[in-house]
This record gives C-alpha cells, structure tokens and sequence, in this order.
C-alpha cells in the first residue's frame, strides 16, 4: 500500500454533491482505499489515503483529471531541544521524512513530507508542530 | 579462567581496567573468542533509555512553622501520594495533573526538579496539636529539599513485546500510537545494550548493585515488581539520588490519550567475573528474541502473532502476515548508547567501581495474575433478542414495532440475518421532522457492534466513548446474534 495526500480546493466544492463526484473517482477504480486522515484545511479538504501500489498511477491520473491536487507539499516542525529521539513519530509517518539517522538520532527531510499531521499526536514530548 | 570484584576494582584504581560497551563485547568475542574475552575483559557496560512507567520520587520538604502534617499535597498540581510522616511524600511519574491532565504528570514534575526549575507546592491538613497548621502555598527548588529520591518499583525489563494493532482503528496505548489493520509496530528496549539482556541469570546483578541511573550513581535495591525470570521478562526496583541527575536523562513524557511517563536513562556494569559471563555479555540482537503482539485485543492475553528477533525490530521494519510494517523503538537507542558509553568512561577514570549484590535476584518467581471475587461478565450473559427490520421495509412499520416493543434500537438486516445498519427512536422522530420516508435515507449504516465474548466492560467503553445506548451483537459472518444495550449494563 502506497500513501497519497490528496487536496480537493474549496473552488472546486460549491455543493455537497461536488465532493460526492470526486470520492466517485476513486470508487470508480474499484480499489479499497483506507482513509487514514481527514480534516479541513486552509485551501481545502484534505484526504490522506492509503491504497495498493499498482493503482497509483490510475487513481492520481483520474484525480488530476478533476483538478485535484496530489501530494501538495507540507511541513511540520520538530523542537530539537524537546526531542528525546525515541523513535515513537518514525513508523507512523508515511513517507519516511521522519526517519532515524546512522547514529540513532531523529532527522526530518522537509522534500519528502506531505503536512499529512500522522505525526503530530505521536510524539510523547509534544515536540511535533504543524505551521 | 576466573576474577573477583577485588582484583577488577584494584585494575579500574590503577587505570589497567578494560571495559567494553555490550556492544563492543559482541566484536570483541567474536574476534578473540570467548576465552580471551574472560581473561581480557573486565567490565561490560549496558545501557537503556526509555519509558518506565513505575517510577516515581520520594520528597521531603523539611517542616514549615507552624508545622503541617500534609493530609493532601500537589506539586504544580500534581497530586502527590501522603501517607507516610507529616511532609514526606512520594509523586508518581503516570499521575496526571488536575487542570492539565494528558499532558503534564508526575513525570514532568520530577524532570523539572532535576532541571532545577521551581516547583509549586500547595498542601492542606486537618490540623492536629502538633501539626497545627492547615494550609501550604510556596515554591521550592530541588536545592530547597532535603531528600529527592528516585524510587522506582520496575524499571529495566529484560526484554518487552513488539506492539501491533489488528482493529480498523487508530489505537492510543502505552505503546505510543498504533495504526490500524497493522500500519505499523513499536517495540521498547535496547536489545543487546539491555542491563538483564547481558546478564540473564543474576549472576551479578542484584541487591546493592552500583548502577547509572538518570546520570548520576544509582542502586538496584531488589528485583522489581511483576518480576518474571521464568519468562525472561526480569525487572529492577532501583533507586538514586535526583540531586545528582541530569534532565538528559529523566524526561517527562506524555502519550496521547494514555497519559504520562517517564523516560528514565539506566546503565549496569557486568564483571566478566568468569567465562559465562563473557559468553552472555556477548549476546547480539539476532539471539535476542521477544514477541509480536496484538493490543487490538483488549484483554490480559493478548495475542501473539510470532517471534522476533531484536535484529529484526531494529531493521526498521517486520514482516507481519508477509507484509513490510514499519516498525520503530520508544526507547532512544542513541541515548541507551551514550549511556553505556558514559558509564564506560566513568570506569575508564577510575570515578566508579563495582560491587558484588548483597543479595542476587530471585530466579523461580512467577508473575500472578489479578484475583477477582466477582466473576467477569461477557456480552453473552448480557445480550438479549434483537428486534429486527428488513433493509427494504417501510418506516412505518419499524416506527410501529418500536411502539410495540417499548424499545429505542432496531436493528436492520437482509433476509440472510447479516447486518445492514441501525435505527433509534430519534431517528424516526427526525425521519417526521425532514419529511424522510424512506429508510434508507435515515438507517446508520456504519455500526458500532460488539461480540458474544467480548468483557462487558470493554463493550460499555466503547458505548461510552462513541456516545450511543446500544451495540448488536454480531458472529464473524457480521449475522444478528442479539443486541446490547446501555439499559442491560445498568
């Protein structure tokens, strides 16, 4: 299984329905996507998913189709100073931009994080912010 | 080929000891092989850093004037136990505060004593003829007190499982966050840098030992509690003295809707006393092995899903189901590391010496289970008949068979008994109120269920926890067993 954040903009939403057209999207490809977070953002709603490898391009094809906007860029911050390196926010983290380094120290690669959020209410020293 | 504690302590006073990580040892052997190992090595350090729930401290805060014996105390309001001498008190690391709980607890409190920051106490009384005084309200610092003691009941476990979640939801255990349908694993421990790891037999190990502990020296002062060597799941009661702790190595944590923790730094020499020793010392991540478990299942015995090595969990992902799960520690192994490293040289400048237990660890005890008089109740001994609808029958008819049963919840099937949903009084009422009149469109389709032996308890929290009266009982084909509702569980 492969994650992808998906960002439908508030421009493309005037009513409920228009919502329902694009989850039909993905329906449509006859896949079992597992919702792993939904929330509200600032440009839009946003979805992470996780589903199968070879249906990626298909499903990311047809949801550009609708304007839909695939893995937009995110960040978060991590405090170093509250960090104790334990690990606990690296296996909940989709894409590997939390990882541990050679030494056992956390790093954190801002090219591959989404802003997907998994990470936030894993950290056991509240060390993870969103911006 | 063998050594005593005197002849290793008389090599640490003249700078000639050698000391190795349990890391280092694992090379060391293997290039030189046991024997030279016994006969060169003197000391092997260990290390661990993670979350220790049974920890806590014993403060003592002088007395005030006029004096107060505390009946109830907080510190930044955290509620501290009383019930030793009048300002004696013990604050536990997972007690959570009052205004702020989740996120600050007993184990930020003792971080903070150890960063040296102010701590606010506020106690009352019930006043007595020599304790006089009801109420405290003041600051103090860890220089303020004159004892700050570390006591920790079970610390330094052996080993510890791998946690996994099977359920289709996110879990928030001890364990840290654990994504559903197996999204991911943790695991706690340090593997071959684990204290009991390097020294599974007590040998040398035991009461008395000469330990770090949170940065500063430390003692084991027995085996800790739930201790079970059986199992190889052994644990340590140790304490020390918080004044010589560093906050690098007693952190507060706080895991989202579990509650909080502390992180506690703890690293135990072993004297290659004999070859054994330099045998056991020399256990790598790939003999060390311990158990995949699901917390999915919320019973005592969860279920374990198979063996693995530390090799494996510290790869950075298991093979679950021949799947790939990602898999990370709760315990920093670069801090479990720096521990065994700093007790290393600590040795290494003849600042710390080693010491023969007065007492070894026990190695037959067994960990009990919780005896309960009252006997667990299942959903079985509470389910009754569920009042059931076809998927495709009219509204009016369910609104009349609620009327008829004096009930609120039908539940909704096909004609093969399988769930389809759920409907409550309050939706036929908001089904008048919108003018709906089919069923479909006010049925909740998505439905909380329950299982025939599932505790009463767990089925009650779930009821709790997702604000509704009642759960169907299903088998595994989803079919309608029965129905629970909140009105049995009164």
């Amino acid at each position: 299984m492969t994650v992808i954040n998906i960002t439908v903009p508030f421009g493309l939403i005037k009513r409920i329905d228009d919502y329902s057209k694009i989850i039909n999207v993905i329906l449509e490809q006859k896949v079992s996507a597992n919702i792993l977070k939904f929330h509200t953002g600032r440009s839009g709603i946003n979805l992470l998913l996780d589903i199968p490898e070879d249906k990626i391009n298909s499903i990311t094809e047809a949801l550009k189709k609708n304007k839909v906007i695939i893995n937009k860029k995110g960040r978060v911050i991590v405090d170093i100073e509250l960090c104790i390196d334990c690990g606990a926010c690296v296996s909940v983290c989709p894409t590997d931009a939390l990882h541990m380094d050679e030494k056992g120290l956390l790093e954190y690669s801002l090219e591959k994080c989404l802003g997907c959020g998994l990470c936030l209410d894993s950290c056991p020293r509240q060390a993870i912010e969103e911006t | 080929m063998t050594k005593t504690y005197a002849e290793i302590n008389e090599k640490i006073k003249n700078g000639s000891a050698v000391v190795l990580t349990a890391e280092e040892m694992i090379g060391f052997v293997k290039e030189h092989g046991i024997k030279v190992a016994a006969e060169e090595v003197d000391v092997v350090t260990t290390g661990t850093f993670g979350p220790m729930c049974s920890s806590g401290a014993f403060l003592n805060f002088g007395h005030s004037d006029p004096p107060i014996k505390f009946e109830h105390l907080w510190l930044n309001d955290v509620h501290a136990y009383h019930g030793n001498a009048a300002v004696d008190c013990y604050i536990g690391c997972t007690r959570m505060a009052d205004i702020r709980p989740f996120e600050y607890g007993g184990g930020h409190v003792i971080e903070d004593l150890v960063s040296g920051k102010p701590i606010r106490l506020r106690g009352i009384s019930n006043t007595t003829d020599c304790y006089p005084l009801a109420e405290v309200d003041t600051e103090f610092t860890i220089n303020d007190i004159n004892q700050a003691i570390l006591c920790n009941p079970r610390n330094g476990y052996q080993r510890y499982v791998c946690a996994v979640n099977s359920t289709d939801k996110t879990l928030y255990t001890y364990m840290g966050k654990l994504l559903p349908n197996f999204g991911n694993a943790h695991y706690a421990g340090s593997g071959c840098l684990n204290p009991l790891s390097n020294d599974p037999d007590y040998e040398t190990i035991g009461i008395g030992t000469r330990i770090f502990l949170g940065g500063g020296i430390g003692y084991v002062i027995g085996e800790g509690t739930q201790h079970n060597p059986k199992s190889r799941f052994g644990t340590l009661f140790l304490k020390g003295d918080l004044k010589q702790m560093s906050p690098e190595y007693i952190r507060g944590v706080s895991y989202e809707k579990y509650g909080t923790s502390l992180f506690v730094g703890v690293g135990i020499p072993i004297p290659i006393l004999n070859e054994g020793l330099a045998k056991k010392t020399a256990i790598s991540d790939d003999e060390l092995l311990t158990d995949v478990v699901d917390y999915g299942i919320p019973r005592r015995d969860r279920p374990k899903l198979r063996e693995i090595s530390y090799k494996e969990l510290k790869s950075g992902y298991i093979n679950l189901n021949d799947k790939k799960v990602k898999c990370s520690p709760l315990s920093s192994l670069y801090h479990a590391k720096k521990i065994a490293e700093t007790l290393k040289n600590w040795i290494l400048d003849g600042d710390f010496f080693l010491n023969p237990p007065a007492e070894t660890l026990p190695n037959d005890t067994t960990f009990k289970p919780m005896k309960l008089v009252s006997e667990l109740k299942f959903v079985k001994d509470l389910k009754r008949a569920a009042e059931i609808c076809y998927e495709d029958c009219d509204i009016k008819v369910v609104a009349e068979k609620i009327v008829r049963k004096n009930i609120n919840h039908i539940v909704i099937t096909d004609r093969e008994n399988t769930l389809k949903g759920i409907v409550t009084s309050f939706d036929i009422t908001k089904a008048i109120a919108e003018d709906k009149h089919d069923l479909n469109d006010i049925v909740t389709k998505r439905v909380f269920t329950t299982t025939d032996n599932e505790p009463i308890s767990n089925a009650a929290r779930k009821m709790k926890i997702n604000n509704i009266s009642a759960l169907p009982v299903i088998d595994d084909e989803k079919k309608v067993l029965g129905i629970l509702t909140s009105e049995e569980l009164m």
